[in-house]
């Protein structure tokens, strides 16, 4: 049976997912859950993801939510196809552990708030503060100084070879820019803008980027 | 050569690594990074951890940072000895990644911010933001409103067995307490889910302050 993803084309979450999908070359089919519609409170959807989030993963009736922990399962079920993206090695792997932990704290946590500020705030009806925009992107870019370092003496986050580390930046990094911040795209860290670039390019992105749409 | 730990004997990170280590049984030494003398940001240390904080792993000259990552590595390295914490099946696993996002993303990001603001903060002569701590703990209760519901249906937040992703609500679930809200009392099944991992030996072994046991 066809996997079935569910989330929809404002989900950076859910393109965080398929874009992982694409890069396993897994084919897989997609339920809109329409937010305005207020559809991730509906009780059958509640019953599966008792969070009312989006995406929820649907294997031939296992279910598994959370973005990162379904990329996690796809990339373990399909070790053999598609572009490797966990490490094998037992120390090779602690660093990948240690990038996505990075990803979490010291990227997520501070991308996310701005461009929620900016990008989100007006589909709730509320007004974007520039201000405390700029106070956040100060802060995120003391993180992405350090990316620069780490990137400056290795090609990856976890290493030398791309791992899901790297791929889960996406959703919420190609946000930055629209939003109004050129943090990740400037030449006082040519290395980060480097490495984001190249994950921008990806044909895995490029496929998923504007439309959460079936891929069978 | 014993595992060395750099940490700081009450810092929540450090002792989340160190109940780990217990519930393994691997010894390890601690080295202590005293953060009010800034040790943390000193040239030596950022060579270790280039974000400044604490705690490092030092596994004979290989360096690992962030306290998820440091505990996984070792619940992954030592699988055959102490409490098995990693699930070995594809779905078991694929549950257990899908606990350990929700522990940071619903649960972390609320009850760790709430407790360094209504309970650090005052530590450090400031005064807490009574309005984010009210905001976060809201939404801390929102996520113990999912929980009550999970745990009423299986023992641990992956499943029936413990695994990481349990001990990673260590020690805020012994902190929430202090910050004035009584998020327990009305969730049983939350209660005795935290009860039970506040009580492990190993838990209880580092509350106090984490100590060498190399």
């Amino acid at each position: 049976m066809v996997l079935t993803l569910y989330g929809n084309s404002y989900s950076p979450c859910a393109k965080r997912v398929a874009q992982v999908l694409v890069e396993k070359q897994v084919p897989f089919k997609v339920v809109i859950i329409d937010f305005k519609k207020g559809e991730q409170k509906a009780a059958s959807f509640v019953e599966k993801q008792p969070f009312g989030q989006v995406p929820l993963l649907d294997d031939d009736g296992y279910f598994i939510y959370e973005s990162r922990a379904i990329a996690r399962y796809i990339a373990e079920k399909y070790p053999d196809q598609g572009t490797p993206l966990i490490p094998k090695d037992l120390r090779a792997r602690g660093l990948f552990e240690q990038a996505l932990s990075i990803e979490l704290n010291d990227f997520d946590a501070y991308i996310s708030p701005p461009v929620h500020e900016v990008i989100f705030k007006p589909f709730l009806g509320l007004t974007p503060d520039r201000e405390a925009f700029d106070q956040m992107v100060i802060q995120l870019e003391a993180k992405l100084d350090v990316y620069e370092k780490i990137l400056s003496k290795q090609k990856y986050l976890a290493g030398d070879e791309l791992t899901l580390a790297d791929l889960f930046h996406l959703p919420y990094g190609v946000l930055l820019g629209p939003a109004g911040s050129n943090a990740l795209d400037t030449p006082k860290r040519p290395n980060l803008s480097r490495w984001f670039k190249e994950l921008v390019a990806r044909p895995s992105w490029q496929a998923v980027k504007d439309e959460f749409k079936s891929m069978d | 050569m014993v595992l060395t730990l750099y940490g700081n004997p009450k810092a929540s990170c450090t002792q989340r690594v160190a109940t780990v280590m217990h519930e393994k049984q691997v010894p390890f030494k601690l080295v202590t990074i005293e953060l009010s003398k800034g040790e943390h940001k000193a040239p030596d240390y950022l060579e270790k951890q280039p974000f400044g904080q604490i705690p490092v792993l030092d596994d004979d000259g290989y360096l690992i940072y962030e306290t998820r990552a440091i505990s996984r590595y070792i619940a992954e390295k030592y699988a055959d000895q102490g409490t098995p914490l990693i699930p070995k099946d594809l779905k078991a696993k694929g549950h257990f990644e899908q606990a350990a996002s929700v522990e940071q993303a619903n649960y972390d990001a609320y009850a760790g911010k709430a407790v360094v603001e209504k309970v650090f903060k005052p530590m450090f002569g400031q005064t807490p933001d009574d309005a984010v701590v009210e905001r976060l703990l809201t939404s801390l209760e929102a996520s113990l409103d999912v929980y009550e519901k999970i745990l009423s249906k299986q023992k641990y937040v992956a499943g029936n067995e413990i695994t990481l992703v349990d001990i990673f609500h260590l020690p805020l679930l012994s902190l929430l307490p202090l910050t004035g809200r009584d998020v327990y009392s009305t969730r049983p099944n939350v209660e005795k889910w935290a009860k039970g991992l506040i009580d492990r030996p190993s838990f209880q072994s580092v509350k106090d302050g984490v100590r060498s046991t190399a």
